[in-house]
């Protein structure tokens, strides 16, 4: 069995008053579970707000502003909105696979979730095996959109699943290689073990570590992570003027949202987890100056984090909003064509790198 | 960590899991239904792993078999037209004739294995970090007796060329055009 790991000071605690293994490992759990959720499902709304603001203020406009200032309480009331709606499934769709399909997608960020190490003590797993695991759990979100678009019994959702299909499956080979890439500078695959190997100044981020290697690695695992988020530009899978929304052309209420949250947990997660492998995870961003970083180590660490986590959401929105949407081929091409091969150029001077210099 | 008994209770919930979904992979009557219980069947295989501290083997058997070769299923599957209109008849003397040489199985199982008295022991006693990611690595890399230097680079070599060879197929088949 796995131990649990909940090195914070709580799990201790809750493990001292209560002599009973089993159960304080039950309680432990439990708050972990609760942690994760809150984390999760208290960004969504968060997000779909900025979402919304970024674009329409890229296009020109003022976005939400009727409710609550400047449209706050906008999502709260489509959160209700699609929560009270009743749910259904079309005619002819398989019932058990269609509503099997949003809780198989939503189950991949969570899992994710649990390897991001947010502080010193705020990690819900320390496994050794952390990226391997991320990489593993990938696989389910696109079942998920698999499954949903052939439930559905619709040519639109079958024809955007398996695009989304075939483009998950092709970038999930770069994305692993990229976090092998930083698997290997840091030698470790425990995502804890690849915080502490950046700790030092703003220099010391794998980012800026290597130089110009670090920073390609960056850019490739920001346009990778972008096509398994299914994001724009590479959002083929709902492109909504040739495919009416894509794989979940047929959901509502819900079971809608429970894919609208997986994609959005996904953008929190593949934040974070560029966060900890290139931008030196929970440690603040020191310069060098004395004065200066004194008052920067002041700031407790998961503040920098879900700042470093809210800087890459909103560089993938920008890029979302900015961008215009590459044909299915092109996407294929660019993948097998370029980036591949890219990435295994960079694994390859990665590796002279650490042989030479170290 | 637990004791016995605990460890006991879920020794039997994730095997029920296990052998319900892999009686509904074969009984099912649309193939992506079988393909969806195959993948928590494997899911259960991969728990055991986990409880016998095998971490680096749970994780290869969800990335392998769950996340690659059952989504490949899958999408061939997709791929495949009409599927749900026509479903795979299942004669009955075949499935019966499966049932008696499975039930044959598990009788044949339970008669010669059971007896065994170092099988019974619940928990083997590997320590934690006998078969972790680094362990294995240390192992597999290994240039002594023990090391398997010389296989786990033949291996890496091959990967590399399949991977070489999809770059190379997919740049041959745009230059036809």
């Amino acid at each position: 069995m796995i131990d649990p790991v909940i090195s914070h000071p709580l799990g201790d605690f809750i493990r001292e008053i209560i002599p009973i293994p089993e159960i304080s490992f039950l309680i432990n759990a439990l708050i972990s579970i609760i942690a994760i959720c809150a984390v999760a499902i208290g960004t969504a709304p968060i997000l779909i707000y900025m979402e919304r603001k970024i674009c329409a203020h890229i296009q020109c406009r003022l976005g939400p502003m009727r409710l609550g200032f400047h449209g706050t309480l906008q999502t709260i009331a489509d959160v209700m909105k699609l929560l009270f709606k009743e749910v259904y499934a079309p005619k002819g769709a398989d019932k058990f696979l269609f509503y099997l399909a949003p809780m198989i997608s939503l189950t991949a960020p969570f899992l994710a979730l649990t390897m991001i190490p947010f502080d010193h003590n705020l990690q819900v797993a320390n496994l050794s095996v952390g990226i391997p695991f991320i990489i593993a759990v990938n696989g389910f979100g696109i079942l998920g959109i698999l499954i949903g678009g052939w439930a559905s019994n619709n040519k639109y959702s079958l024809l955007g699943s398996l695009r989304s299909g075939a483009q998950m499956i092709s970038y999930e080979i770069s994305f692993a290689l990229v976090l092998l890439f930083v698997v290997m500078v840091s030698g470790s695959a425990n995502l804890m073990d690849i915080t502490q190997s950046q700790s030092g100044t703003i220099l010391d981020w794998w980012i800026f570590k290597i130089p110009v290697l670090g920073f390609i690695a960056f850019i490739m695992f920001f346009i990778s992570s972008t096509a398994e988020l299914n994001r724009a530009p590479f959002d083929i899978a709902e492109a909504e003027q040739e495919l009416t929304g894509g794989y979940h052309t047929e959901y509502n209420g819900t079971a809608f949202a429970m894919f609208y949250l997986a994609e959005y947990i996904n953008l929190v997660t593949t934040s974070s987890l560029a966060t900890t492998c290139f931008l030196g995870g929970f440690y603040p961003p020191l310069i060098g100056i004395e004065s200066i970083d004194t008052l920067l180590l002041k700031v407790p660490g998961f503040i920098w984090f879900a700042g470093k986590v809210f800087f890459m959401i909103s560089a993938y929105m920008v890029v979302r909003w900015t961008f215009v949407r590459p044909r299915v081929d092109q996407l294929m091409d660019f993948e097998w064509k370029f980036l591949l091969p890219a990435n295994l150029l960079l694994l390859a001077l990665g590796a002279t790198y650490i042989a030479i210099i170290g | 960590m637990f004791p016995l008994e605990t460890v006991d209770i879920f020794f039997y919930i994730v095997s029920t899991i296990i052998i319900v979904t892999a009686i509904l992979t074969v009984t099912a009557k649309n193939v992506l239904q079988s393909a969806i219980f195959l993948i928590f069947s494997f899911i259960g295989t991969a728990v055991f792993y986990l409880m016998l501290h095998a971490e680096f083997n749970a994780i290869a058997q969800v990335m392998i078999y769950a996340g690659g070769v059952v989504i490949f299923v899958v999408f061939t599957i997709l791929l495949t037209s009409r599927l749900g209109e026509t479903s795979l008849p299942i004669k009955i003397p075949r499935s019966f004739i499966a049932a008696v040489i499975s039930l044959s199985l598990v009788f044949v199982m339970w008669r010669f294995l059971l007896p065994d008295a170092s099988l019974i022991r619940t928990l083997p006693g590997a320590n934690s970090d006998f078969a972790s990611l680094e362990s294995i690595a240390i192992r597999l890399l290994g240039i002594d007796a023990n090391g398997f230097v010389i296989a786990f680079e033949l291996i890496s070599v091959l990967l590399l060329v399949t991977l070489i060879c999809s770059i190379t197929i997919a740049r041959k088949s745009k230059e036809n055009k």
